[in-house]
């Protein structure tokens, strides 16, 4: 749910429903939206659409931002794959802060979402929650 | 294009690579090196996309058989988790998990992990497969890590860490860890800048997490 914080940040105004569902068209209030999420599916999907969506992107965020978008792609797999396979929690800070939204985009009806059922809403004493990801 | 961004990723990569086929924590480099290749044939496997079809990837008969290197059920687990891991749940990984141990099976979903990472960047670059070096020959460390237990998931991860869940989840196979790690901080986090919501890359980090937002929905994970 970093989207929505970031966008907040950036002044933006995203649209999370375009945003995770494919069949809605749009830019999801981001700039270069439309790019990016068509890259995102088509490199998704290894679908024929991707050397099309590839150029259209690299038009308006240039060769590095193709790159990013790329690595983003790339890595989300990688998280995806590790977080569904080892069945980690939510940690306490998203599982309570993201539920409105969860309930909203219908992310509750993922399986995944059995994995923390029953799972600590407390703030651990020793973690910062989801910004200590990866730092 | 900023050349430092481009070497940071390349060295990941590349590092994460050379991982996938040495010897790890409990899987030799043969073993690591055969299940990256099952990833790869997981994209046109026609048993992986009778089972997406169908409404539970267990009304699907038939199974997975071995190679040379893997058992059936490490080879199931490589597959499951390359081709539909939205769809996984508790009570078939303790199935695979009885059989292979937790350390061995944590190291699967860590190098089918890596391998999906290193296929994804290339198709999106390249249009084309990624492509396994030789493997190294060699012994993995049989190393356990001490301080691991019970923190609420499918497998023991660090105790007492900071850090959040997706973090410490394959803390329990160090060797395995620390490709991923990489891969993990070259092509996102990139160090204690990841704490801001304004990032100073080619992409905003709104535009970021956008596509982030997208791949998890597509792949349909909850986390």
């Amino acid at each position: 749910m970093l989207l929505g914080a970031s966008g907040e940040k950036a002044g933006l105004t995203v649209d999370l429903d375009v945003a995770i569902d494919p069949s809605k068209s749009g830019d999801a209030g981001v700039p270069s939206g439309e790019e990016l999420l068509a890259f995102a599916s088509a490199a998704n999907r290894r679908s024929e659409t991707l050397p099309q969506a590839r150029a259209a992107l690299e038009a308006v965020v240039g060769p590095e931002g193709l790159l990013e978008a790329a690595a983003t792609v790339a890595i989300f797999n990688g998280l995806v794959r590790v977080a569904d396979g080892t069945g980690i929690q939510l940690d306490p800070s998203m599982l309570t802060s993201t539920a409105d939204t969860r309930a909203a985009l219908g992310l509750d009806l993922f399986n995944g979402a059995a994995n923390s059922e029953g799972a600590p809403t407390e703030p651990r004493q020793d973690g910062t929650g989801v910004m200590s990801m990866f730092s | 294009m900023g050349n430092d961004v481009e070497e940071l990723i390349t060295s990941a990569l590349s590092a994460a690579a050379a991982s996938l086929v040495a010897p790890g924590d409990w899987l030799t480099g043969d073993q690591r090196r055969a299940a990256a290749t099952q990833v790869l044939d997981a994209r046109t496997n026609e048993l992986d996309e009778e089972r997406r079809q169908a409404i539970s990837p267990h009304a699907v008969p038939g199974g997975h058989t071995a190679t040379d290197e893997l058992s059936a059920e490490a080879v199931e687990v490589v597959h499951r988790i390359a081709s539909d891991p939205g769809r996984l749940t508790r009570s078939w990984a303790d199935q695979v998990i009885a059989v292979l141990g937790e350390e061995a099976y944590t190291e699967l979903v860590g190098v089918a992990a890596c391998a999906m990472v290193l296929d994804t960047f290339s198709w999106a670059m390249q249009d084309n497969e990624a492509s396994f070096g030789s493997a190294n020959q060699g012994l993995p460390t049989n190393e356990r890590p001490e301080d691991v237990g019970d923190v609420g998931a499918w497998v023991s991860q660090s105790t007492g860490s900071g850090m959040a869940n997706v973090s410490r989840s394959l803390s329990l196979v160090p060797v395995t860890n620390s490709a991923w790690v990489g891969l993990v901080q070259a092509m996102y986090s990139r160090g204690p800048g990841f704490l801001d919501l304004e990032w100073d890359r080619a992409l905003s980090r709104p535009q970021v997490e956008l596509v982030a937002a997208r791949t998890t929905a597509e792949l349909e994970c909850f986390y």
